[in-house]
Formats: structure tokens, sequence, C-alpha cells
């Protein structure tokens, strides 16, 4: 056994063995461990170096607060840095590795820094790297010299490169009470409520339940506090309506009582169960908070303060009661309050020797007296330490004598060896959560501390972090808190279970600072010391919030949990207010860092799901490349072998001018339009009449925003008086429906209208080309789909192979053509029964490359022209704004800038040197590739033109119109290209339109 | 007639999956009703449309927001207000419920293609769904019958509780087997089964 193994004390599982590695040295300890307290077990004092001067530091507390032990993981090919020793479990092949030190933790050259103490004080960056040059030593240029260095000298663990591949998962939770804490007052609170029948969650970022009483060694209702924690849990398990929600940190308060957790769910394991998450974030949304979060011991501030061996007394009896472990052979208590004595006799009843307690109290309480003496300590009151010795390890310290009114030391020093010193500066109340959800909090000038603010969200505070000393005065509240956060009125205390009162005055003197020779850490995670305080003070930030971040005291992974009260003390003194006047940060979330894997969740590594037609898998066996658009995946081309993407398409393209051609339509948006107002809500949304359009007809529609820009558009089919399909544009649709549901809701909700989005309903099949009508006839049944039957944009339903099909004669290419919608479910039958038909007419599919092409030869636009700054003017679709009705948008259509010269207008553009055009590329006068002057327009949609035969474009020009038949430039110098065009009308084909008609 | 194909076609692997060391936490299916239908009435319009849905399917619509019903074959509830999906095994709801309200009372529109219904069975039902929808699936909070409309991300969902342990999901058929494979994801913690 391990000489720092106490013989038989703790709640580890001494008859199993775990092995793990540090820095690549192989060690022991037991289920129950953390990795501080199995390393601390081996001997080893020396578990990271500091921030900025690269100091060693040891293990200072037993939890989440600690600042100095802060290690990577290794996990496979991942290494996660930063993890507190004092929170992580250890398993079987656990790897770990010490941080910020190089070549090794023992020998690490950057201590050096050390030696610079007086250049790396606060506001270094500031002074050094900011503002004007002067010199080479001064300035943003001599940042950029030195930060290649200054990244590696300086700074916590690094992360790796390797792709996270560990699973994460999110839960929703709603419950009745959330009490966060799972200590003496936080059990008793659950069990309060939830014996009022409430639903209640138990969260608590320990392992073990039960907080204090894990190490307390007090008795709780007449047996050991352990016990009566058991039976609590055993109690609150067997309950339906309660949650037990161990290893989760409650993070973050946010508005409507909807708090945050981290659940760490296999952090402890060597590999997790099939489907278990590593960690699992938690939404929850409680009716009511118990905040029994505890309070945090504080260390004291005094010169040697953060060398290995330097502890807070309450970790050292954790370390002593909960995991069997002491932390030093020859220990010293270095004090300033009563509560600390029960710790060094913990310790002693471990087997610890307690040699001395030092107070800075001249006068300490006969309760702490007598415990000083079952310890058998020399107790020196009215001392304080000055001074640590001792390399990589504390080996002894100087006492002086101390005046704790004045904060003056006298005296000559004493020396004293010890391999462990504890220390207790008083306690702070952990309440973050409370002020994330509160006012400013209190000071308490008998505690000395922060106590929680008015809540200014439904919770209540129980325990230590209300300020309460006692055991019996923490059931109390929990009892009562409990209750209270269930909506009871009962006040018996039959459900009180007894705990002893205190004797110990709950009271620290207010000393926090020793001030002597030599650096005094306040916040050690940073290297924050006294002296860096008091000269932000004398630099102007007095303010506590320019204090952060002037020094960074605070900041990084421990968020000051140790150093912000010390922090705030030597500011107040420095300013000569009392502390309640300098006051003190208010906390945000995250209590404690949060992975961002639990954020993103199910979403790591699958961003968006996939929008999938009824016609996806023929697609994919039918060798279509696919490509998105929005959610959906489409096929871009089907692609021959050896084929570049362009002969794909213009092979395409060439079959639907001279043949017939299929294209999945289901991707655009569909909504169903139905009510006795359906008509006169169509008028209003759409710049042309719909009112007039008759039953089994479609018209195309154009949108316009209300500020008067072109929106969207597409065809609406009337299928009944009082029902209308709407189609709009692919990647509009969402915004089209949440637009129109918006106008019925607030703009018009006297309009009885209905919308419902039937976009998945429907399968849609385009067959254009001049033998289409061939195609259907083969297969149509239940109606002829002749010219007379089926005119340009009419409406037929039939059948195809017995599935109820849906026809309008409609045409995006320019070609005779026609969309069949039949139920998605039957997608894929009509598709292959179509492609069937039209094996004889040599039919192809066609993807969205060929699908541009031909729209891009007739000029019709799409998103790339309708871009949120064209007009319908600009687009040449002015025929369709109605001038009997207003419209959406009407009113601002005819503003100044929205008409009249200057206006960017749709206009076709040919390449005059046969080269492709790229979309976005300017269009320029100048002939000089050196000095193109400036743009008249861009390029918006670009295709080589097999009916052309050219490289082809749609552009928006400047007064567009009124240079049709002239020359440009296309001058792209991003894609190197320059070249002459043509600027044409958009037209480029079958102006008159007569292939439509067939 | 051809059958209609479903969407969860090649992701769908019946047979038992994930961590089954505590049996298969959830049954999941896919319920193929041949009617899926949205019925939404006009304001004031709907109490008679509460009585034609009960005139077309028998099944009696308690009267307020999120309530619901639901029989072996067929099921009804409120997604919204005055808004009602009602759902039938068989063919033909959607003629039936065209016959009995008109265009004054409120309007009919089949989805029987375009929505998936999922089922989600068994005791960690509630704990499934928990990863996936900001929804209180407590049983007071969600008694048997009734529904919620909400969403997964981009997935919306139409959602009806059918049992103790039992909830119907009726999500957008393009993004279906999207969700599916999300749906088995998140159950993989406590083991499902596909039937």
């Amino acid at each position: 056994m391990s000489p720092r193994r106490t013989a038989d004390s703790g709640r580890i599982d001494r008859s199993r063995q775990i092995r793990f590695s540090f820095d690549g040295a192989n060690y022991s300890g037991h289920p129950g461990d953390t990795l501080a307290s199995a390393l601390l077990a081996s001997g080893v004092s020396l578990f990271g170096r500091s921030f900025k001067y690269h100091r060693p530091r040891g293990v200072m507390t037993a939890g989440i607060d600690e600042p100095n032990a802060l290690v990577t993981v290794l996990k496979g090919d991942g290494r996660e840095p930063n993890i507190p020793a004092t929170m992580l479990e250890i398993y079987d092949g656990l790897t770990v590795v010490s941080q910020n030190r190089y070549p090794s933790l023992a020998f690490d050259v950057g201590a050096v820094n050390g030696l610079a103490g007086k250049l790396f004080s606060a506001g270094f960056y500031y002074k050094t790297f900011m503002g004007p040059v002067f010199g080479p030593l001064k300035g943003t240029r001599f940042w950029m010299f030195c930060e290649w260095f200054i990244r590696r000298a300086a700074g916590l663990g690094r992360a790796g490169y390797a792709a996270d591949t560990a699973r994460y998962e999110r839960v929703n939770a709603f419950c009745d009470v959330l009490v966060v804490g799972a200590g003496p007052a936080g059990l008793m609170a659950a069990r309060a409520a939830a014996e009022q029948g409430r639903r209640v969650i138990l969260a608590d970022l320990d392992t073990r339940l039960g907080g204090s009483a894990n190490w307390s060694d007090e008795t709780i209702d007449g047996m050991a506090a352990t016990d009566w924690v058991a039976s609590a849990i055993a109690d609150l398990s067997g309950r339906d309506n309660v949650r037990l929600l161990p290893r989760t940190t409650v993070w973050g308060y946010y508005d409507n009582n909807t708090l945050a957790a981290l659940e760490r769910v296999t952090d402890h394991k060597a590999k997790p169960e099939t489907g278990e998450p590593r960690h699992r974030s938690w939404t929850i949304r409680a009716g009511s908070v118990v905040l029994a979060t505890g309070a945090l011991e504080r260390p004291l501030v005094f010169p040697g303060n953060d060398r290995p061996g330097v502890m807070l007394a309450a970790a050292a009896e954790r370390y002593a009661v909960e995991f069997g472990v002491l932390a030093g052979e020859r220990a010293v208590l270095f004090t300033n309050n009563d509560r600390a004595y029960r710790s060094a006799a913990a310790l002693a009843r471990a087997g610890a020797r307690i040699a001395t307690i030092v107070d800075v109290r001249d006068t300490v309480s006969a309760a702490a007296r007598r415990l000083a003496s079952e310890c058998g300590a020399e107790l020196l009151a009215g001392r304080a330490v000055v001074a640590t010795d001792g390399r990589r390890q504390l080996s002894g310290i100087a006492v002086r004598a101390f005046d704790a009114r004045s904060g003056t030391v006298s005296g000559d020093a004493r020396n004293l060896a010890a391999d462990c010193l504890l220390v207790s500066g008083g306690w702070s109340p952990a309440l973050h959560l409370a002020s994330q959800a509160g006012a400013r909090p209190r000071w308490d000038s008998g505690l000395q501390a922060f106590l929680p603010p008015e809540p200014t969200q439904n919770w209540i505070a129980a325990g230590a972090v209300a300020g309460a000393y006692s055991t019996a005065e923490v059931l109390r509240q929990g009892l009562e808190t409990g209750r209270m956060a269930a909506g009871s009125a009962d006040e018996d205390d039959g459900g009180l279970p007894l705990a002893a009162d205190d004797e110990l005055d709950p009271n620290p003197a207010p000393v926090f600072e020793i001030r002597a020779d030599g650096k005094a850490f306040v916040d050690h995670q940073h290297d924050v010391t006294a002296d860096d305080v008091r000269l932000a003070y004398r630099e102007g930030f007095v303010s506590v919030e320019h204090l952060k971040r002037y020094t960074t005291l605070g900041m990084a992974t421990d968020q000051g949990k140790t150093s912000n009260v010390p922090g705030m003390a030597i500011m107040a003194a420095a300013v000569g207010k009392p502390i309640e006047e300098v006051g003190t940060t208010r906390f945000r979330p995250p209590f404690a860092p949060v992975s961002l894997g639990s954020l993103a969740a199910e979403r790591h590594g699958h961003l968006k799901p996939e929008r999938l037609t009824p016609m996806h898998d023929w697609h994919v066996a039918n060798g279509a490349t696919m490509f998105t658009a929005g959610l959906w995946f489409r096929p871009q081309i089907y692609g021959l072998p050896g084929e570049t993407i362009e002969q794909a398409y213009v092979r395409e393209a060439k079959a639907v001018r001279d043949g017939v051609g299929i294209v999945d339509v289901s991707t655009l948006g569909k909504i169903a339009v139905q009510g006795p107002d359906a008509a006169e809500f169509l008028d209003r949304v759409y710049t042309n009449m719909f009112s007039t359009l008759a039953v089994g007809k479609a018209r195309y529609g154009l949108m316009l925003r209300e500020d008067g820009f072109a929106y969207d558009d597409g065809t609406t089919w009337r299928l009944g008086e009082t029902e209308f399909l709407m189609t709009t544009t692919t990647v509009n649709a969402g915004k089209v429906m949440q637009n129109l549901e918006y106008c019925l809701d607030v703009v018009w909700p006297d309009l009885k209208v209905h919308l419902t989005s039937v976009t998945d309903e429907w399968a849609g099949a385009a067959l254009s080309g001049p033998k289409a009508r061939q195609v259907l006839e083969a297969c149509v049944t239940g109606t002829a789909v002749d010219d007379a039957t089926l005119p340009f944009m009419g409406i037929v339903r039939g059948e195809i192979d017995g599935v109820p099909v849906t026809i309008c004669r409609l045409s995006f290419s320019g070609e005779l053509a026609y969309e069949v919608y039949c139920g998605a479910g039957h997608g894929t039958h009509v598709w292959e029964t179509l492609m069937e038909a039209g094996e004889l007419f040599g039919i192809v599919a066609y993807g969205l490359e060929a699908l541009g092409t031909l729209r891009i030869e007739k000029g019709h636009v799409t998103g790339a022209e309708i871009d949120g700054r064209t007009t319908a003017r600009d687009l040449h679709l002015d025929w369709m704004l109605s001038k009997k009705k207003p419209f959406i948008g009407s009113a601002m259509m005819d503003r100044d800038g929205m008409t009249g010269p200057g206006r960017l207008e749709l206009v076709g553009v040919v390449s005059l040197d046969g080269r492709p055009l790229n979309g976005g590329a300017h269009i320029v006068e100048s002939s000089n590739p050196a000095a193109p002057r400036d743009s008249i327009g861009h390029v918006t949609s670009v295709c080589y033109s097999p009916a052309l035969r050219k490289y082809i474009s749609l552009a928006l020009v400047e007064d567009g119109k009124a240079r049709l038949g002239t020359r440009a430039f296309v001058s792209d110098p991003v894609r190197k290209r320059f070249g002459p065009v043509e600027l044409v009308s958009h037209h480029f084909f079958d102006p008159e339109g007569k292939r439509l008609h067939g | 007639m051809a059958e209609p194909l479903s969407p969860l076609q090649p992701v769908w692997q019946p047979g038992r999956h994930g961590n089954l060391s505590g049996g298969a936490g959830v049954v999941l299916s896919e319920t193929r009703p041949a009617s899926i239908v949205q019925v939404a009435a006009w304001p004031g319009s709907e109490r008679a449309v509460i009585a034609a849905i009960r005139a077309a399917t028998g099944l009696a619509l308690p009267d307020g927001a999120g309530g619901g019903v639901a029989a072996a074959t067929k099921a009804a509830f409120g997604v919204a207000p005055g808004r009602f999906v009602v759902v039938d095994q068989a063919e033909g709801l959607e003629g039936e419920l065209r016959s009995r309200i008109d265009a004054a009372t409120g309007s009919v529109t089949g989805l029987s293609h375009g929505r998936t219904a999922i089922r989600v069975d068994g005791p960690k039902a509630e704990w499934v769904l928990s990863k996936l929808f900001a929804v209180d699936f407590g049983l007071t909070a969600l008694p048997v019958g009734s529904g919620v409309a909400t969403q997964h991300h981009d997935v919306l969902a139409q959602i009806q509780r059918t049992g103790a342990m039992r909830f119907d999901l009726y999500v957008f058929r393009s993004l279906s087997r999207s969700f599916w494979k999300t749906l088995c994801h998140a159950a993989e913690d406590v083991g499902y089964e596909v039937i």
C-alpha cells in the first residue's frame, strides 16, 4: 500500500486496482479515486506548471474549483486539455499528461520566466505590444515578432487536431422542482419536494451524491452522515417522480427557469456501452429551483502560497476521509477561522500528523482549541505564514507574529518543517447560478462572503450557499425550501433529521492577505499576484470589471472560484473602501467548462437533415450525380462514362430540344391555399390577378416584397372554386409559406384562408420536348391530353398505370411541356412508367444543369436574378404588375430609385471569344484588361447553349435594355478571365414561343 | 394500383439493434395509414368540424387545444387552434370528410402521401423522444390521445400520444428517412426493435 494511503478510511473500493499512466509513468489506484487522489496516494505532489511563470504547482482543492492541477487526457487520437485532476475519475488504461512544460514537468525551461516577474506583471501585453512603434521593442510589429514564442511559452493545455469521434447527445427535461447540489441540503430539499408528489430532478456535479456528508464524519439522524446519505438516495431512487443525475454540472441559468446542465456520462469509462454518449447536454425546464450548491473554501494570499503541498484545509480533509489519502506526512494548518480546525481534527483521526496550527486571530474559540488539542497540534495564535520553502515540494514554512486588525507582520520568523500546509481563508458560497438569475450578490460582513442576491427567477437557496453554517441549519433549510419549491405550506418539523448544532464560530477573521516579501498569488490559474491587483489600482483600473480584464483575475477554466473574493478584498484595501462598496463581478454561464460536442449533440458530424424527393433512389440507381439545394438533394446530371459535367448537360438539354426529357420537380414548394377568400388572398399577394382564373387552369404569378422588390415566382393552379395549389421556387418555399402565414395571422386576419404545406404530398415530374405529348398519350388513361383538352396552362386529371395523376401543361424549358403530379408514394412508379412510355421516343432524364441551360436559353429568371435587389421592371416582368388592384409591394415599387435610368436590367450575354462565362463576373466597357474601369453589371447564370452553340449567360447590366446589340467585356480577375461579349435580349431561343405551343 | 412506396425502405432494418442489455427499450415502426387528413375550421366553426370528424370516423374529439383521441385503427388530435390531424388505416377518409365539411365550415387537406407515420412504443419512448423534442412527454402534461406540433431542428413533427408508452409521429415525407436515422441513433443506448 502507498505510504500516503490511510489504513482503512475512505469510500474507495480497496479490493480492486486500477492502472493508469501520468506523463508516461504507470500508477495504480482504486475505484472511487480521482486522478488527484490516486496520484497523491502515490506520493506525487507536482501536477503542472503555472500559466505565466511556469512555477511548479500541486493540487490545491478536491473539486471543480481546482486552479492548478490541470491535465490533458489522451484517448485514441484525441487529446482533451485542461481537465482538473480533481474531477477526473480514473479507469484502467487512462492516459494523462501534464501541461505547459518543456521538456518535462520536473525540468521546465519555461521556469526562466519567473526571473522576469516584474516584466510580466498586469497589463504586460497592453504596455508592450499596443500602440505606435517606438524602436524595435514596442508596438504591434514587435507583437508579430514575439507572438510565436509567447504562444509556446505561456498558456494552458494544447488542443489536438484529430476529429472528435466521441458521441454526444442532448436531452430535454421538464420537472416541477430542480434541485442543484446533492449535499445534505439538496437531498433534504429533493426528498421534501418528492414527498409532495412533485416531479423532481436532483443534479450534482460529483460522482458520489451526498456532498460534504461524504467526508464530514458527522452524525445525521443518529447515524453516520454517509449512511444517512445512502438511505436518502435509496428513498429518492425508489420514487417514480424523482430523477437523480450524478456527474451532472448545472452550468447555466436562463430565462423562464430554463437551466443547462452537462452530464459526464462515460468520461470515467475506458469504453462506452453501445449508444452511450460521452456527454449529455440537458436542457431542464423547471417550475422552481432549489439551489443547494454549497460553498467553496478560499485560500489565504501569502508569499509562496502556490508551492506544491499547499492545499485547502477542507480539500485535505476530503482526501483523507473520502479517498483515504493523506496529503502529507507532517502538516501545518494556517487559518483565519474555526471551521478549519474540524478539518485538522478529521485529518488527525485519519492518521495525519498535525504539527502546528497557525491562526491569524489572537483569540480562538474554546471549541476550536479543543479540536486543536485533539489533534495534538501546537497552536500559534496571532501568527501568520509569511514564506514557504521547497522546490517542487513544500519542505517548510516561516511564521511571524501578525496583527489581524492592521494586517501587519512583525517580529522574527520562526521556521517550521512541513510537507503539507493546509490553508483556510473562509468560505465563499457557490452563488454562480443564483447570480446568473438574480440581482447583485449581497456582502455579509460576518461571514465575510457574498451571499445569493434577490432572485429574478423562481429559485430558492438552501444550505451553505445561503450562508447556513451548521449541518442542523443546512438540513432545516433543505426541508423548508424543498417544500416551498413544491408549493407546500407544510411547516411540520417531523421530517427533519437530527444533527448536532455546531459550537464553532461561523465567522472568519477579515483577513485575506499576509503582506510580506515574495510572490503572493491571488489567481493561481492565471498567475495573478496581489501586487498585480495593486498595480491595476495604481494604473486606474479600480472597477472590479476593469480589474478582471486588466489582470485576467478570475478568468480561464476555473473562473476565479478560489480567487475572486480575495482579489476583491485586496482591491478594496487598496482603494480604502469596504468590500461591499467595491462589489464583485457578476457570474455568467458556464459555471464550468462545457464540451462543444455536447452543444452540437446529435448534429455532431451531421449538420442538417437530408431532404429527399420520392424518386431519389431511382436517380441514384441510374447514375445521377446528386448535389444539394438547401436541404434537398437533386440530380445535377445523369452522366455517362467519361462525360464531363458540361458534356452531360449539353447532351441532356439537346435531347429535350430534339425529343423529350424528364426532370424531377418534386422539390418545388407547394402550398394548398383553401377557403372562401382564397382567390382574394392570392390577388393581394401576387402582382397579377388570380380571382379571374378559371377552375382547371394555372397561371404564372409574381410576388413582391413589401418594399417593392421582386420576391418569388411560380405557377398557381385553380383546382376548385375555393381551392388553389400554389407552387414556389424550391429555395423560397419555407420563406414564402411563413410570409403568407404572417399575412393571414397579422395583416388580414379577417380572410378565411387556410394554408398547408403540401410539398411532400406530391411527386412531380416535368416532361419537356416536342415529343412530350406523345409520351403522355402512350401512358395516360382517363383523360385526353390533346391541345383542345389540355391547352397551355390547362389542368387535367387522369391515371398512369392506375395511379391518379394531375397534369398541368406549363413550361420552364420553352418546349411543349407538362408537369405530372401524383401522390408521393407513387412517385417512383409513375416516373418509371413515364420512362418506359418514353423509351420509344428517346426519353432522357435530365438534371439541374440541363434544366438551367434550357431556362437560360429561354431567358427565364430564378433566384440568381430575383436576388432581392431587382424589381419586376428590372426583370422585364412589368407586364405582370396589375393596375386594377393593389398587392403586396405595389405601394413601394415605384418610389425613387426603383425606376428610371441607372437600374441594373436583365440582358442576355453571348461570349464572343468562344470561352465559358462565369457567374459573378463583371461586365465592363473598357477593352483594356489591365484597366477595366467601372463595372456596369454582372453575370448571374451561365451555360453552354446547345441550341445556339455558344457560351451564353444572363446578366444584370446598368440600363441593359438600351445596350442590347452592343459589345462589352466580361472581367473576372479572380478567375483570370477577360474577353469580349455581346449584350443581347434575354430571350435567346424561340423568342416567339412557337415551340411552347407544340 | 401500385402500393405506395415507403420513404424509409432503404433504411428500414427489421430486428433488434443498439444496447440490448436491458431488452429493447422501444419498438419503432412505420404505421403506414392509408389516410392522413388535415381538417381546419374557421373561427367559430370548431364544434361543427369536431362533429363532422365524429360523423366520419366515430372519434369524439375533446373540445380543447391539443386534445385528441386514439382508437385501434383511427386517431384524431389537435395540432393548432381549430386544426386537426385525422388518421385512418383505411383509404377514403379525405372523401368522407370533404363530403361533411363545406368551404363555409372549414377545409380538408389530404396528406396521406406527404407525411410519414412513425410509431415509438415502449418503456423508453419518452426518454428517446426527449432527446429530439423540447416537449414535456410526461403523462400528465401529454395525456393519452392528446397531441402536439413541434419540430426537431428542420424536421416538423406532429406527435400524438396513443398509449401510456406509445407515440405516433407524423413527419414530412421528404425528411422522414433522415429523421428515422436520427431516431434510431437516439434509441441506441436503450436498445430498439424495428418491426
